[in-house]
Protein backbone atom coordinates (compact mmCIF):
# COMPACT_ATOMS: atom_id res chain seq x y z
CA UNK A 1 0.00 0.00 0.00
CA UNK A 2 3.07 2.20 0.33
CA UNK A 3 3.27 2.63 -3.38
CA UNK A 4 0.24 4.09 -3.64
CA UNK A 5 -0.48 7.73 -4.23
CA UNK A 6 -1.73 9.24 -0.83
CA UNK A 7 -5.42 10.17 -0.92
CA UNK A 8 -4.30 13.72 0.63
CA UNK A 9 -2.41 14.47 -2.37
CA UNK A 10 -4.33 17.64 -3.73
CA UNK A 11 -3.78 18.22 -7.26
CA UNK A 12 -5.38 20.93 -7.24
CA UNK A 13 -2.53 23.06 -5.82
CA UNK A 14 -0.68 21.76 -8.39
CA UNK A 15 -2.94 23.06 -10.80
CA UNK A 16 -3.43 26.53 -8.91
CA UNK A 17 0.55 27.51 -9.02
CA UNK A 18 0.98 30.76 -10.89
CA UNK A 19 1.68 30.03 -14.05
CA UNK A 20 3.64 33.29 -14.95
CA UNK A 21 6.34 32.17 -12.18
CA UNK A 22 5.95 28.60 -13.49
CA UNK A 23 8.27 29.16 -16.48
CA UNK A 24 11.74 28.39 -16.20
CA UNK A 25 13.25 31.57 -16.96
CA UNK A 26 11.02 33.69 -14.61
CA UNK A 27 11.38 31.04 -11.88
CA UNK A 28 15.09 31.82 -11.94
CA UNK A 29 14.52 35.60 -12.49
CA UNK A 30 12.46 35.65 -9.52
CA UNK A 31 14.33 33.55 -7.05
CA UNK A 32 17.20 36.04 -7.73
CA UNK A 33 15.40 39.02 -7.27
CA UNK A 34 13.87 37.43 -4.05
CA UNK A 35 17.16 37.15 -2.19
CA UNK A 36 18.27 40.95 -3.07
CA UNK A 37 16.73 44.04 -2.25
CA UNK A 38 17.55 45.32 -5.81
CA UNK A 39 19.82 44.05 -8.41
CA UNK A 40 20.05 45.91 -11.84
CA UNK A 41 19.99 44.73 -15.54
CA UNK A 42 23.54 43.39 -16.53
CA UNK A 43 24.02 41.73 -13.04
CA UNK A 44 20.50 39.75 -13.84
CA UNK A 45 21.59 38.95 -16.62
CA UNK A 46 25.34 37.70 -15.63
CA UNK A 47 23.75 35.10 -12.99
CA UNK A 48 20.48 33.87 -14.48
CA UNK A 49 22.89 33.49 -17.72
CA UNK A 50 19.63 34.46 -20.54
CA UNK A 51 20.07 36.39 -22.98
CA UNK A 52 19.40 40.27 -23.36
CA UNK A 53 16.26 40.03 -25.10
CA UNK A 54 15.13 36.87 -23.34
CA UNK A 55 15.46 38.75 -19.99
CA UNK A 56 14.03 41.40 -21.09
CA UNK A 57 11.08 39.58 -22.45
CA UNK A 58 10.49 38.22 -19.34
CA UNK A 59 10.95 40.86 -16.91
CA UNK A 60 8.11 42.89 -19.25
CA UNK A 61 5.33 40.34 -18.27
CA UNK A 62 6.35 40.20 -14.67
CA UNK A 63 6.46 44.26 -14.50
CA UNK A 64 3.16 43.69 -16.44
CA UNK A 65 1.84 41.29 -13.72
CA UNK A 66 2.93 43.70 -10.93
CA UNK A 67 5.79 41.49 -9.35
CA UNK A 68 8.61 43.29 -10.36
CA UNK A 69 8.65 47.31 -10.79
CA UNK A 70 11.85 48.57 -12.66
CA UNK A 71 13.55 51.92 -12.24
CA UNK A 72 14.97 52.97 -15.61
CA UNK A 73 17.64 55.49 -15.26
CA UNK A 74 20.84 56.89 -17.05
CA UNK A 75 24.30 56.24 -15.73
CA UNK A 76 27.69 58.39 -17.67
CA UNK A 77 24.95 59.06 -20.71
CA UNK A 78 24.45 54.66 -20.29
CA UNK A 79 21.17 53.17 -19.72
CA UNK A 80 20.39 51.77 -16.11
CA UNK A 81 17.66 49.70 -14.98
CA UNK A 82 17.47 48.59 -11.16
CA UNK A 83 14.60 46.08 -10.64
CA UNK A 84 13.20 44.70 -7.94
CA UNK A 85 10.74 42.53 -6.41
CA UNK A 86 7.36 44.15 -5.50
CA UNK A 87 5.49 43.24 -2.40
CA UNK A 88 3.16 41.64 -4.45
CA UNK A 89 5.31 39.48 -6.52
CA UNK A 90 7.52 38.96 -2.95
CA UNK A 91 3.68 37.16 -1.88
CA UNK A 92 3.43 35.74 -5.33
CA UNK A 93 6.63 33.89 -5.02
CA UNK A 94 6.10 33.14 -1.42
CA UNK A 95 2.95 31.67 -2.37
CA UNK A 96 4.16 29.73 -5.60
CA UNK A 97 7.17 28.26 -3.27
CA UNK A 98 4.77 27.00 -0.74
CA UNK A 99 2.43 25.47 -3.42
CA UNK A 100 5.13 23.49 -4.66
CA UNK A 101 6.86 22.43 -1.48
CA UNK A 102 3.15 20.70 -0.44
CA UNK A 103 2.64 19.25 -3.71
CA UNK A 104 6.08 18.05 -3.84
CA UNK A 105 6.48 16.76 -0.12
CA UNK A 106 3.19 14.50 -1.00
CA UNK A 107 4.57 13.04 -3.48
CA UNK A 108 5.44 8.83 -2.27
CA UNK A 109 8.76 7.75 -2.42
CA UNK B 1 20.07 27.47 -18.41
CA UNK B 2 19.61 24.42 -16.04
CA UNK B 3 20.22 25.98 -12.30
CA UNK B 4 18.70 24.73 -9.80
CA UNK B 5 16.11 26.40 -7.87
CA UNK B 6 17.65 27.01 -4.69
CA UNK B 7 17.23 30.35 -2.64
CA UNK B 8 20.61 29.96 -0.46
CA UNK B 9 22.74 28.70 -3.38
CA UNK B 10 21.04 31.97 -5.25
CA UNK B 11 21.90 33.89 -2.53
CA UNK B 12 25.76 32.90 -2.43
CA UNK B 13 25.78 32.97 -6.36
CA UNK B 14 24.49 36.67 -6.59
CA UNK B 15 27.51 37.63 -3.64
CA UNK B 16 29.96 35.28 -4.88
CA UNK B 17 29.87 37.15 -8.42
CA UNK B 18 30.44 40.34 -7.03
CA UNK B 19 33.80 39.00 -6.04
CA UNK B 20 34.41 37.82 -9.24
CA UNK B 21 36.78 40.63 -10.58
CA UNK B 22 40.02 39.82 -8.45
CA UNK B 23 40.05 43.04 -6.84
CA UNK B 24 39.64 42.05 -3.44
CA UNK B 25 42.49 39.90 -3.99
CA UNK B 26 44.75 42.38 -5.71
CA UNK B 27 44.12 44.35 -2.36
CA UNK B 28 45.65 41.42 -0.05
CA UNK B 29 48.54 41.10 -1.79
CA UNK B 30 49.01 45.12 -1.44
CA UNK B 31 47.85 44.44 1.86
CA UNK B 32 50.51 42.21 2.25
CA UNK B 33 53.34 44.26 1.26
CA UNK B 34 53.71 45.76 4.43
CA UNK B 35 54.96 42.23 5.99
CA UNK B 36 57.72 42.57 2.91
CA UNK B 37 58.72 45.82 2.83
CA UNK B 38 57.99 47.10 6.32
CA UNK B 39 60.51 45.11 7.77
CA UNK B 40 63.10 46.81 5.64
CA UNK B 41 61.54 50.16 5.92
CA UNK B 42 61.92 50.10 9.86
CA UNK B 43 65.85 50.00 9.21
CA UNK B 44 65.28 53.76 8.19
CA UNK B 45 62.20 55.14 9.67
CA UNK B 46 62.01 53.16 12.86
CA UNK B 47 58.76 50.37 13.36
CA UNK B 48 56.26 52.42 14.28
CA UNK B 49 56.65 55.33 11.04
CA UNK B 50 57.85 51.65 8.56
CA UNK B 51 54.39 50.36 9.55
CA UNK B 52 52.83 54.12 9.87
CA UNK B 53 53.22 55.10 6.09
CA UNK B 54 51.74 52.23 4.92
CA UNK B 55 48.04 54.08 6.09
CA UNK B 56 48.12 56.40 3.02
CA UNK B 57 49.09 53.65 0.66
CA UNK B 58 46.65 51.36 1.51
CA UNK B 59 44.25 54.68 1.14
CA UNK B 60 45.74 55.21 -2.54
CA UNK B 61 45.48 51.60 -3.40
CA UNK B 62 42.13 51.39 -2.11
CA UNK B 63 41.03 54.22 -4.11
CA UNK B 64 42.47 52.97 -7.62
CA UNK B 65 40.42 49.60 -7.06
CA UNK B 66 37.79 51.43 -6.68
CA UNK B 67 37.78 53.34 -9.62
CA UNK B 68 38.69 50.31 -11.17
CA UNK B 69 35.71 48.75 -10.06
CA UNK B 70 33.04 51.61 -10.86
CA UNK B 71 35.02 52.72 -14.24
CA UNK B 72 36.08 48.88 -15.45
CA UNK B 73 34.31 46.26 -13.86
CA UNK B 74 30.56 47.91 -13.08
CA UNK B 75 29.73 48.49 -16.55
CA UNK B 76 30.30 44.48 -16.91
CA UNK B 77 28.90 42.87 -14.63
CA UNK B 78 26.60 45.31 -13.08
CA UNK B 79 25.47 46.01 -9.66
CA UNK B 80 22.98 44.93 -6.78
CA UNK B 81 21.90 45.77 -3.20
CA UNK B 82 21.94 42.48 -1.11
CA UNK B 83 19.03 41.88 0.92
CA UNK B 84 18.66 41.83 4.79
CA UNK B 85 19.67 38.49 5.07
CA UNK B 86 23.38 39.08 3.61
CA UNK B 87 23.39 42.67 4.87
CA UNK B 88 22.64 41.29 8.67
CA UNK B 89 26.18 38.70 7.80
CA UNK B 90 28.18 41.43 6.55
CA UNK B 91 27.63 43.47 9.45
CA UNK B 92 28.31 40.54 11.84
CA UNK B 93 31.48 39.67 10.20
CA UNK B 94 32.77 43.51 10.19
CA UNK B 95 31.91 43.12 14.12
CA UNK B 96 34.05 40.15 14.33
CA UNK B 97 37.24 41.43 12.01
CA UNK B 98 37.01 44.93 14.30
CA UNK B 99 37.27 42.72 17.24
CA UNK B 100 40.40 40.54 15.92
CA UNK B 101 42.01 43.41 14.43
CA UNK B 102 42.03 45.15 17.87
CA UNK B 103 43.73 41.47 19.07
CA UNK B 104 46.15 41.97 16.21
CA UNK B 105 46.99 45.85 17.28
CA UNK B 106 47.51 44.47 21.04
CA UNK B 107 49.66 41.76 20.20
CA UNK B 108 51.19 43.68 18.00
CA UNK B 109 52.41 46.18 20.55
CA UNK B 110 52.88 43.21 23.18
CA UNK B 111 55.40 42.09 20.70
CA UNK B 112 57.20 45.79 19.97
CA UNK B 113 57.23 45.81 23.58
CA UNK B 114 58.78 42.75 24.63
CA UNK B 115 62.15 41.21 23.28
CA UNK B 116 61.28 38.74 20.98
CA UNK B 117 64.11 36.72 21.07
CA UNK B 118 63.58 33.00 19.49
CA UNK B 119 59.97 34.64 17.85
CA UNK B 120 57.96 31.38 18.26
CA UNK B 121 55.89 32.96 21.53
CA UNK B 122 54.63 35.36 19.28
CA UNK B 123 54.70 33.65 15.63
CA UNK B 124 52.36 31.22 17.23
CA UNK B 125 49.53 33.33 18.36
CA UNK B 126 49.87 35.69 15.15
CA UNK B 127 49.45 32.56 12.63
CA UNK B 128 46.53 31.39 14.24
CA UNK B 129 44.72 34.89 14.00
CA UNK B 130 45.54 34.87 10.56
CA UNK B 131 44.05 31.78 10.26
CA UNK B 132 40.79 32.71 12.03
CA UNK B 133 40.08 35.88 10.09
CA UNK B 134 40.56 34.70 6.71
CA UNK B 135 38.36 31.61 7.71
CA UNK B 136 35.77 33.89 9.01
CA UNK B 137 36.14 36.04 5.49
CA UNK B 138 35.93 32.51 4.03
CA UNK B 139 32.57 31.85 5.77
CA UNK B 140 31.06 34.74 5.73
CA UNK B 141 31.95 36.16 2.13
CA UNK B 142 30.93 32.72 0.96
CA UNK B 143 34.43 32.77 -0.72
CA UNK B 144 36.52 29.33 -0.35
CA UNK B 145 39.87 30.88 -1.27
CA UNK B 146 40.04 32.71 1.27
CA UNK B 147 40.39 29.45 3.76
CA UNK B 148 43.41 28.52 1.28
CA UNK B 149 44.89 32.25 1.55
CA UNK B 150 44.67 31.58 5.49
CA UNK B 151 46.35 28.85 5.76
CA UNK B 152 48.97 29.07 3.67
CA UNK B 153 49.43 33.15 5.35
CA UNK B 154 49.18 31.36 8.57
CA UNK B 155 52.24 29.04 7.47
CA UNK B 156 53.89 31.52 6.38
CA UNK B 157 55.29 32.52 9.86
CA UNK B 158 56.94 29.92 10.99
CA UNK B 159 58.16 28.85 7.79
CA UNK B 160 59.63 32.02 7.67
CA UNK B 161 61.13 31.93 11.17
CA UNK B 162 62.04 28.35 10.42
CA UNK B 163 64.15 30.15 7.59
CA UNK B 164 65.15 32.86 9.72
CA UNK B 165 66.64 29.79 12.29
CA UNK B 166 67.89 27.53 10.05
CA UNK B 167 69.08 29.34 6.83
CA UNK B 168 69.76 32.93 8.13
CA UNK B 169 67.11 34.23 6.82
CA UNK B 170 66.48 38.04 6.94
CA UNK B 171 63.95 39.55 9.18
CA UNK B 172 62.20 36.19 10.17
CA UNK B 173 61.95 35.26 6.48
CA UNK B 174 59.00 37.24 6.08
CA UNK B 175 60.15 39.09 2.86
CA UNK B 176 60.59 35.62 1.11
CA UNK B 177 57.21 33.41 2.87
CA UNK B 178 54.89 36.81 2.62
CA UNK B 179 56.60 37.85 -0.90
CA UNK B 180 55.78 34.38 -1.98
CA UNK B 181 52.07 34.86 -0.96
CA UNK B 182 51.35 37.98 -1.89
CA UNK B 183 52.85 36.81 -5.34
CA UNK B 184 50.05 33.94 -5.62
CA UNK B 185 47.14 35.67 -4.24
CA UNK B 186 48.13 39.23 -6.40
CA UNK B 187 48.26 35.93 -9.50
CA UNK B 188 45.00 34.93 -8.26
CA UNK B 189 43.72 38.34 -8.63
CA UNK B 190 45.10 39.32 -11.90
CA UNK B 191 44.00 36.11 -13.63
CA UNK B 192 40.81 36.71 -12.21
CA UNK B 193 40.33 39.96 -13.63
CA UNK B 194 41.59 39.34 -16.95
CA UNK B 195 39.03 36.27 -17.29
CA UNK B 196 35.87 38.95 -16.00
CA UNK B 197 37.39 41.41 -18.70
CA UNK B 198 37.83 39.94 -21.41
CA UNK B 199 34.20 37.11 -20.66
CA UNK B 200 31.89 40.53 -19.81
CA UNK B 201 31.90 42.87 -22.76
CA UNK B 202 30.35 46.11 -22.51
CA UNK B 203 26.76 45.59 -22.58
CA UNK B 204 25.06 46.65 -25.60
CA UNK B 205 24.33 50.48 -25.94
CA UNK B 206 20.85 50.39 -26.41
CA UNK B 207 19.85 47.52 -23.58
CA UNK B 208 16.45 46.05 -24.48
CA UNK B 209 15.25 46.63 -21.44
CA UNK B 210 15.16 50.17 -22.54
CA UNK B 211 12.56 49.72 -25.66
CA UNK B 212 8.97 49.09 -25.78
CA UNK B 213 7.52 45.83 -25.04
CA UNK B 214 7.09 43.36 -27.78
CA UNK B 215 7.16 40.26 -25.72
Amino acid sequence: MDDQVPENLELKTLVDLDPLIHAPARLIVLTYLYVVEAIDFVYLKRVTELSWGNLSRHLSKLEEAGYVEMEKTFQDKKPHTMIRLTDRGRDAFRAYKDGLQEVLGNLPD
Amino acid sequence: MSQNINLKEADRKIFSASFDDGLLDIFLACWLLIFILGPFLSVYLGDFWSSFVFLPYWGVVYLILRWVRKHVVNPRIGSVKYGPIRIKKLTTFTILMLVLNIIFLLLGIVAFLMPIGSGWRFILPFSAMLLISFSLGGYFLGLTRLYVYGLILALAIPVGEWLYQNFGASHHGFPVTFGFVATIIFLVGLVKFITLVRDNPLPPEDLPILEPDNG
